[in-house]
This record gives C-alpha cells, structure tokens and sequence, in this order.
C-alpha cells in the first residue's frame, strides 16, 4: 500500500467529523473508479497538448489564414495582416509558454477560449453547435452495430460450419477491411445515382431547409431521416468486426464444461444461450467498446465531409485548414474526453459484470 | 427378478472427423444397471469411457452422435423410454430428472457470472410443472443438500464459483446433481483432480448418499482402488467395447481379460510385499485404425493366430448375479490359469 494510515493511539478521542471526511475522501482517492478517473484525465491532457504543440508546429497560423483571406478582397497584404492582428483576440507571436501557460489556465477553468475564424465566439459555443448530431450519428451506428453484431456473431457461433456461418462470415471480413469513407460513398453512388432509391439531395446536411430545431416530432423525424446515412455508414462499417469477434468468443464458451453441465441439468436452450453462452461470450468484448468508439470517431472526419453532415469531424477538418488553434484543441478536449469516459464507463461495467475482476479498493491501492 | 432401472443395448456412439470420415468412440456397449447399484467403468485414457458417459445422457458434443442401438430408462413413473428417440424438450425434461451426471472438471462446472445459490435456482426453476417454487422453497432446498454433502449453506449459496475450492465445488456438483431425486447418478472421474484427503471424504459421502438416497450410480474412473470401493459391479472398456463385466468380486479376484489382468496388475497393493508391478505393454491403438480381430491382441501376451481374425464377444463365464453374471470378450477366457496366478497377487 503507497499510503500509510497511522494507526490512532489506544486513547484517541472519538473521530472528530472532520477525520471522518478525511477517511471518506481517501477511500474514494483511493477507490479503483477514481483511479482509472485520475488516468483518464491525464490521457486527456497529453492529448491535448499534443494536439497544441502540433498545431503550432505547422506551417502558417491564423494570421496567415485571416490576412489571406482580406488581401482578397482588394486589400495590400501589408494592410491586410495588420487588420488580420487587429481583429485577431490573441498574438500568434507570443512566446509559446505563455500561449501554453494562457491555453491551460483557462482550460481548468472551463474557458476554451474563443474561435479564431468566428472572431469572438466561444470555443464551446462552437463545438456544441456540432457535438451533439456526431455523438448522436456515432452512437446510434455503433449500438446498432454492436447490437446486430453481437447477435450475428453468437448466431455463427451456434450454427458454425453451416452455410449461414460462412456466409456470414464472407460478409463480415468484407465489410470489416472496407473504410467508412467508402462505404459512405458507396451508399450515396448506388442508392442514389445507380438505384435512385435514396434522394441524396433531400438527404444530405443534418436537417432539412425550413425545418425549427427544438424538441417537436417534426424536427426529431427529419434529424431521424438525415440520420439514416451517416447510421448506416457507421453501423455498416463496425459490424463486421464485431460479428467475428463474437463468432469467436462465443465459440469459445461453446466449448467451456458449464455449458455442457448446463445442458445435462436441463435447463432450456434460451436460458442457456443467454445466462451462460451469451453473457460470458460479450465479457471480453466490453473493453473494446471504447476502442472501437474512438476509430469510429476518427473516421467521422471522412464520412461527414462526403455525406455533408455538419459534426465535430467536419469541424475538426475546417479548423486545420484555418489553423483555428482553438476551436481544434477544443475539438480535441472533447473528443479526447468522450472516448476516455466511455472506456472508464466500459471499465466499471466490466467490473460489475464479470465477479472474476471485481477489484477490492485494498487491492486497488496496493 | 427385479427390473434394471437402464439398460444400454448394443450403443454405439461415432463422431464424424471429416466429410466422409468418423470415428467409433463406443461399439456395441451393453449391459443392465439396477436400482440403487453402482457400476464403475474402468480403462485407460481414450478407451470411450466418458464418451459413453456423455451418451448416457445424450450430452455428446455436436460431433457425436448415437449410431445404434438403444438407452432404455425405468422412469419414476414407471414408464420405460429409450432416450435415443426423445425429441429436445422431453430430453431436456429427463436430463438431471431422471438421470444426473458429475463431471470430470468440477472447477469448469460452474458459469463463471452466477452464483452457487443461482445455480440451484436455475436447476430447480428449470424442472417444475404447473406450480411454481418460491424463493424460500429452493433456498431451503439448496440448504438441505448442501448440508448433505458438509458444506455450510449460507456461505456458499452466495459465493462466486471462483471463491471456493476444487473440492468444495466437486460436493456442490453432487449436491446440484442430487436435487431433483434423480434415480440414475453418472459421475465422471469425479475425484480425479483432488487431494488424497478431499478424495477420501467424497468417497465417503457418496457410499453414504447412495445408502440414504438409493439412487443408481455409473462410475467412470482409471483408479481400481477407487472402483473396488465403490463399485457392487465392474464393467473393464477398451477401444470402445465392454470387454469384461461382472460384479466386484468377480472382476477384481478372477479376471478372465488380459487387459484386465494387466490393469489389476499395474495398481500396487497397499498391505503386504511389493510385487513386481508391470504395465502393460505398448499403447492404447488409436479409435480411427483399430487392430484387425480383438483390438487387444497387439498387446496380449496370450495372443494367438485366432486373435488376429475373430472379434471376440462377449461370452458369460459364470451365470453369478445380475446383468448376465461374469462376462469377457477374450477367446481364451478359459485358460483361467493364468488368471488364477494374478488373483493370488492381487
């Protein structure tokens, strides 16, 4: 154990509220879901200042950008970047420990500062314009992949060597070696332009021209409908592996004694398939949610660009292009914050799930 | 004369190994169990003893099937039915009903997830009729049977598999097997990954459970020590065929098998000189290339040019006793000289 709790003398005065607080604060310190917290925001902010130092080390920054695009319209370049530092809220030439120590300092506050290219606006006003339609195109396509994965998998698993389990299985290392982007193009070509069964046009963007955002039925069915694309590409693009990598656990298991004892003591096939089979089968399965979600996330940038889709990849693309340092870092804290929080949550689930692993805080902390 | 509670006729059991290929686990095993008797089933690794085991229940692997012959249980009810022909429902319905089984790897015998009292649950929840269980019902169910077998209840009705020891979970899988009143206890190796000690106690409470329950018992086991004290019948199995079988007594003083003879005499004996021990020479063929005649006879030392042609049946020896007395699949069953040699050091 790193931390050492002095034994109180045989005659110590009754804990005073305060001890008591102090002994609950430790435990949680302590605690394995505090622990795993604790690392997750360190990842967090080594990815975040990754993200910084890159961004910096590229050629051009926002100035550049800005005073491009005035000299544009007729202004000398001289003028033009002399505008561009004018309108611009922070000085590029600043040293780069004061740009870090000003970033970082705000950030623990909250404060991810203001966009560079929407001179003015707040780096969170920015990315929770587009946050939610990524998490909810994303979320739905891997839940739905996992889902029908899992299902397909286990159903492999049960029939294997049959012709189901080979055409099943044809199908998922296909889509499981082709990218999003593609599948995304694939989708618009053949539904659209070959087949004619989908109208790209009507379908393309986050919500139809006229439509008020707000929590009606109208605005939820034609988010539904803008949806369907971007789902699918994702749902198409994940489930294959997660058909194999169920088809393999679940064989697994197949072939584990208690499911053979299972079945000497009679119990029915559905209680089997899921109690013993099933949930045994998904256990290792539970940490690569997080994973997976983080590939899903990274190909968001593609997919979104070809299906016109206002998210965070769409976002992240154009604040590269504008060297918008801070709407890109924002973009990274965000993201960065997601996936790490999925992967804590996945942790704790797994905990619960499977008895095996159920780490003590004792344990934790030694 | 009484009924047998299973009689096994003429079972064989193959699995397939390839598209056209298959291999014989077990050909034409026959023979009557009792009610409340206890038959063990001896032989080397490989010779179909679980396999025959798992047949006895219909819980072969999806590559094995029954290719012939019948299984035919004494029901409660009193009804006969061969389980060859259940259809999936009525199987699941007999299974741990009728006949339960205990398996070799007790540690693996427990899904992972639930805990031990939830096994009861499930076991019970899965067998009742029109009335429904209550909580309390299966909890003082699963009380009462696992204090049979000297475990404390409320411990362990809420542990993890993963927190109790080989042991302990081996006398809950008897415990588990015995909670519906089966009639018919298959037990496969049960002892085999234990202590000398946990070995002895379980020995012990299931020569005490049988006496008090009267349920029929298969034994499969490699230990002869063990067969000797638990088993009132002995059938020996190689390559797959019974090819001795008759009570205790017979087998064990009088065995008219070679194989026998060279099983009995591998086992050192515990009072008395050390004799010289031997095993038996080479191995046990492989099930898919089977010796021509006796699958034996590459081994035997009695061996002659007969051997190599003839499939020797089994022949009736002594009409002693049940299940047609003291039996041996050997032409040369007769020559009980050499069989008498091996009793006086056995």
């Amino acid at each position: 154990m790193s931390v050492k709790t002095p034994a109180p003398p045989a005659s110590a005065p009754p804990p005073t509220r305060l001890r008591r607080a102090g002994r609950v604060a430790l435990r949680i310190w302590r605690s394995y879901a505090f622990r795993r917290f604790r690392r997750g925001v360190l990842v967090v902010f080594i990815v975040t200042n990754a993200g910084f130092f890159l961004m910096r080390a590229m050629p051009g920054d926002p100035v550049d950008v800005l005073a491009g695009q005035i000299s544009q319209r007729g202004v000398s370049p001289v003028e033009a970047r002399a505008l561009a530092i004018q309108s611009l809220a922070f000085d590029p030439g600043a040293p780069l420990w004061e740009q870090w120590w000003d970033y970082f300092s705000g950030l623990v506050t909250g404060d991810m500062g203001t966009s560079v290219t929407q001179v003015g606006v707040p780096v969170s006003e920015v990315i929770m314009k587009v946050l939610p339609w990524t998490l909810f195109s994303v979320g739905a396509g891997v839940t739905i992949a996992i889902t029908l994965g899992l299902l397909f998998g286990m159903v492999m698993a049960y029939r294997r060597n049959s012709r189901v389990d080979h055409a099943l299985s044809l199908i998922a290392s296909i889509l499981g070696a082709i990218p999003n982007y593609l599948i995304a193009i694939t989708l618009v070509t053949v539904g659209s332009t070959l087949l004619g069964v989908i109208n790209f046009l009507d379908m393309r963007g986050r919500y139809g021209q006229g439509v008020q955002p707000g929590f009606n039925l109208d605005f939820i069915g034609d988010a539904l409908y803008h949806g369907i694309l971007p789902i699918s590409t994702y749902a198409i693009a994940t489930i294959g592996t997660w058909m194999l990598v169920m088809k393999a656990a679940t064989t697994e298991v197949l072939g584990d004694d208690y499911v053979t004892v299972a079945r000497a003591r009679g119990l029915t096939d559905k209680r089997i398939a899921l109690t013993y089979v099933g949930r045994n089968a998904v256990l290792p399965l539970v940490p690569q949610v997080a994973i997976a979600l983080a590939t899903v996330i990274g190909g968001s940038i593609l997919v979104e660009q070809v299906l016109a889709y206002e998210g965070l990849g769409l976002l992240s693309l154009s604040a590269v292009n504008n060297r918008d340092y801070f709407v890109l870092q924002g973009v990274l804290v965000i993201t960065t914050s997601c996936v790490v929080f999925t992967n804590w949550i996945a942790d704790l689930i797994y905990g619960r799930l499977d008895p095996r692993v159920r780490v003590s805080d004792v344990e934790a902390s030694s | 004369m009484r009924e047998p509670i299973l009689s096994v006729r003429d079972l064989s059991i193959v699995y397939r190994t390839g598209r056209r290929t298959s291999v014989t686990a077990a050909q034409d095993v026959s023979f009557d169990l009792y009610p409340g008797q206890s038959m063990a089933l001896v032989g080397e690794s490989g010779c179909g003893k679980t396999t025959l085991g798992l047949g006895l229940l219909r819980l072969l692997p999806r590559l094995g099937q029954v290719s012939k012959g019948e299984i035919v249980y004494r029901l409660k009810d009193g009804m006969s039915v061969d389980i060859t022909g259940l259809a999936k429902e009525e199987l699941r319905r007999f299974r741990w009903h009728e006949a339960a089984m205990v398996f070799q790897g007790a540690m693996n015998s427990f899904n992972p997830v639930l805990r031990i009292g939830e096994h009861f649950t499930d076991t019970l929840r899965s067998h009742e009729g029109e009335k429904r269980r209550t909580r309390a019902e299966i909890t003082a169910r699963a009380t009462e049977l696992l204090s049979m077998v000297r475990l404390e209840p409320e411990r362990v009705l809420k542990s993890f598999p993963h927190e109790l020891s080989g042991g302990m979970k081996q006398r809950i899988l008897i415990a588990l097997a015995l909670a519906l009143e089966p009639q018919v206890l298959v037990l496969d190796e049960p002892t085999t990954a234990l202590d000398i000690l946990t070995q002895r106690s379980i020995v012990e409470q299931l020569h005490e459970l049988r006496e008090r329950l009267g349920f029929a018992m298969i034994f499969i086991t490699h230990d002869l020590g063990l067969a000797a004290e638990l088993a009132d019948r002995v059938a020996t199995m190689y390559a797959g065929r019974i090819i001795e079988k008759g009570s205790a007594e017979d087998v064990f003083y009088e065995p008219r098998h070679p194989y026998t003879v060279g099983l009995i005499k591998a086992v050192p004996p515990v009072i008395g000189d050390l004799p010289e021990l031997s095993s038996i020479a080479g191995s046990p063929p492989s099930l898919a290339d089977l010796p021509s005649g006796c699958s034996f006879h590459p081994r035997c030392e009695w061996a002659v040019d007969a051997c190599r042609e003839t499939v020797p049946s089994l022949t009736v020896l002594t009409p002693r006793g049940e299940d047609g007395g003291h039996a041996a699949a050997c032409l040369r069953a007769g020559d009980i000289e050499y069989t008498r040699k091996v009793v006086a050091r056995a």
